[in-house]
């Protein structure tokens, strides 16, 4: 075999996985996994009689899956709230401790599935990135004077297509016996994530402002909707890929982007963004422990 | 280098104030630009401030309605209903805002220009633009219009979270269940009611005995009795020794006599704060005053004769009608047109729940500026309109001299206030005798009968009075 039929048969695997991929979206087969470890200390901490709804919504906000499934969960006809319930803290003082544990043994069921064998690095990367991003969009929407509790939920789950992606990749990549290499694994992440991360806000009925951030924070002029909270999960999440991998851009190409303009932030109050950078890291490494 | 461009007049800001202030030096033929920090014309005024409230305001009044017809309809607002769904009209009316004043703009030959502004000299202005540019310009008469910002006392948390100023209370996601509001002024009073009527608990708190203190005591006591038995709570002469977010869900209030108010959010409404911090005013020869604002004449000149100060960097009492007239009144001085002395007919408006407006002198004004007067009261529920519209809480006081002859001015709480004012304001301009209320038909069934009605009480105690005077 010669080293052009290797490209060729890799490519055609490429594509049978990509294929494959998209089937599975447009059939709307996805799961959005959750950290058992996160769900079982939740289980414990509503069993001990001295916890409080502080504590316990300090640990459900370390974990965007689990923080997507409290709010998929508050929201579904079974707790038959009357308008959707849109942040933890809603949740928490909606739900309180008795449901929230009920939601949590309802979570802790789908053990496992946010592992994925062979990209442990990946997910925690993808984690540390959904911390950041929601750090930062609280940055952002404080210094816009806008509220800041839509700002974190839509910058910690903008990008809860990609470990959904991730799974998936990896699980097909193992089907049909196609190891893929990472920049491939990776440019699926990032041509796919949107799609899925749709897919589970529309099934899942989050938050009208959460879905568009998912749907539109890479392309925010087409955003119908909620254009504020789209623009600042935009600028978050660049923020958040410079901060915890610098080496995709350097800092004049950060700063050379519509949307600060886009958000009418003026050169001060983008230095004071890029002197959050200590204090936001400082609540990744705290949170992604 | 590039020429510095050269204007007539140099606009800062685009709010109400300098709006107006540009529109009229354009249509005096003068070459005009505007600064405007923000991305649209019309400062926060359109996009943070009036615009977006008093639509959150219409949909509050529309629930109202509904609940006034209880024997047809049953309506109840959801509890915790999103607050974008009950503003859904607002990107629209927004938009339709903004594009009409940037058309008004074109229309006259206003050059505008989006950045910061700042002195370099008295007739020298450095623009900042967003992308980190400068552009500088002259103007033989620059008129600053910055407007203002809800001002964040250092004591309090505000976290735009749980602890939010009138600007991010406007994007929070759901509607609390309970709302503490500190502050008796203008915008705290709006949103008080406002967030009451949607069925949320308010509780305000002030160090003030009643809310919005430069507004009659009656009518503002009306206010008050319409708010609280919506269900609102006002608490005067209260200090608020701390504020905390209970890490949970709950702002606790603490207050200097111990007790302890919780709330699912708080908002801080304790006034506003002018934006002139980044205009380097020093470089034009100007100071602030103690309390923060640019020091101005009766038209808006400032200690430099060629920069005028209008709207909110001024003072109170912070209302757009008010910041027009100034930004008008400016450009006319500059301009050596005439002016008009009629400053004590600007009529004040507040946007609660049910509406306060106010002309003229009131009872306590005219009482010390004349020695005595006399007040002619109509309640709505004595005329037709407000009982078929179930609105009989409203009230028209019009304050004669001691004669009870002459309007010296009108005050009114009830729906529609902020309309019928400009009644007695018309007739406060052209000096207007009691009796032309009396001799005047008027459309029934109107709420506008309530001026007839008040100038028939008028007469009536003309007649008691005069009859008293022949018995001595």
């Amino acid at each position: 075999m010669t080293v052009g039929s290797d490209h060729t048969a890799a490519a055609e695997s490429t594509q049978q996985v990509e294929r494959e991929l998209i089937r599975r979206i447009e059939s709307g087969a996805v799961d959005l996994p959750l950290l058992p470890q996160v769900a079982s200390r939740v289980m414990a901490l509503t069993n001990d009689p001295s916890a409080d709804a502080a504590r316990l919504s300090a640990l459900i906000h370390q974990d965007q899956a689990l923080a997507a499934h409290v709010l998929r969960i508050a929201n579904s006809p079974a707790y038959m709230p009357r308008t959707p319930i849109v942040s933890l803290q809603h949740a928490v003082a909606m739900l309180g401790l008795t449901l929230l544990s009920e939601i949590a043994f309802t979570a802790s069921l789908k053990t496992g599935a946010y592992q994925v064998p062979g990209h442990e690095a990946d997910v925690k990367q993808l984690w540390r990135h959904a911390l950041g991003s929601g750090a930062y969009a609280k940055e952002i929407a404080r210094l816009r004077r806008h509220n800041v509790e839509s700002a974190y939920l839509c910058g910690l789950l903008h990008a809860i297509g990609k470990p959904v992606v991730l799974k998936t990749v990896a699980e097909l990549s193992k089907q049909f016996r196609t190891p893929l290499d990472r920049a491939t694994v990776m440019t699926l992440l990032e041509g796919y994530h949107a799609r899925v991360g749709t897919l589970i806000a529309e099934k899942w009925g989050l938050p009208k402002q959460v879905a568009e951030a998912i749907a539109y924070s890479a392309c925010y002029e087409q955003a119908p909707t909620f254009r504020q909270e789209v623009m600042i999960t935009c600028l978050a999440d660049r923020l958040a890929t410079y901060l915890l991998v610098p080496e995709v851009f350097d800092e004049h190409t950060v700063r050379d982007h519509p949307v600060f303009a886009d958000l009418n932030l003026y050169p001060n109050d983008v230095d004071t963004l890029f002197a959050a950078q200590d204090r936001i890291l400082a609540v990744v490494e705290a949170m992604a422990v | 280098m590039s020429a510095v461009p050269s204007f007539d007049i140099l606009v800062i800001g685009s709010g109400p104030a300098g709006q107006k202030a540009a529109i009229q030096g354009a249509k005096a033929g003068q070459r005009v630009a505007v600064i405007e920090r923000d991305p649209g014309v019309g400062g926060a005024c359109v996009y943070r401030g009036t615009i977006p409230s008093k639509t959150l305001r219409e949909t509050a009044l529309q629930l109202e309605r509904l609940k006034r017809s209880a024997a047809v309809f049953e309506c109840r607002l959801r509890q915790d209903a999103a607050v974008s769904v009950l503003m859904h009209r607002l990107d629209e009316v927004v938009k339709a805002h903004a594009a009409y004043m940037a058309d008004q703009f074109a229309r006259n030959g206003v050059f505008h220009f989006h950045g910061r502004a700042r002195f370099l000299s008295d007739r020298l202005v450095e623009m900042l633009s967003v992308d980190g540019g400068k552009q500088r310009f002259t103007a033989e008469t620059i008129v600053i219009a910055t407007g203002s910002r809800p001002r964040i006392p250092p004591e309090i948390p505000i976290d735009h979270e749980n602890i939010l100023d009138s600007d991010s209370i406007l994007s929070m996601v759901y509607l609390p269940r309970s709302l503490t509001v500190l502050g008796g002024g203008v915008v705290a009073s709006e949103y008080a009611s406002i967030f009451s009527l949607l069925g949320v608990e308010v509780t305000m708190i002030d160090r003030a005995e009643r809310p919005v203190q430069f507004f009659d005591r009656e009518i503002v006591g009306q206010f008050v009795q319409s708010f609280e038995r919506q269900g609102g709570r006002y608490c005067g002469r209260q200090t608020v020794t701390q504020v905390r977010w209970d890490g949970v869900s709950q702002v606790v209030t603490t207050l200097a006599d111990g007790r302890t108010i919780a709330s699912d959010k708080l908002l801080v409404a304790l006034g506003r704060q002018p934006n002139l911090e980044d205009l380097n005013l020093r470089a034009a020869g100007l100071s602030l005053t103690e309390k923060g604002t640019l020091d101005v004449n009766e038209y808006c000149q400032t200690a430099v004769p060629h920069i005028y100060a209008v709207g909110d960097v001024i003072g109170p009492p912070g209302l757009a009608s008010c910041a027009m007239e100034q930004g008008r009144r400016a450009v006319c001085h500059a301009l050596g047109l005439s002016v008009g002395s009629m400053p004590e007919t600007i009529p004040l408006g507040v946007y609660t729940i049910p509406e306060m407006a106010s002309v003229g002198l009131d009872e306590a004004a005219a009482t010390k500026q004349h020695g005595a007067a006399m007040v002619g009261r109509a309640r709505f529920d004595e005329v037709a309109r407000g009982q078929i519209s179930g609105i009989g809480d409203g009230l028209l006081k019009m304050v004669a001299d001691s004669a009870g002859e002459r309007v010296l001015g009108v005050q009114i709480v009830g729906e529609g206030a902020t309309e019928l004012i400009h009644l007695g304001q018309m007739a406060l301009q052209n000096g207007a005798k009691i009796d032309a209320f009396v001799e005047s038909i008027f459309n029934f069934p109107t709420l506008a009968e309530a001026y007839r009605v008040a100038a028939l009480d008028l007469t009536g105690q003309r007649r008691k009075r005069a009859v008293q005077a022949r018995r001595v």
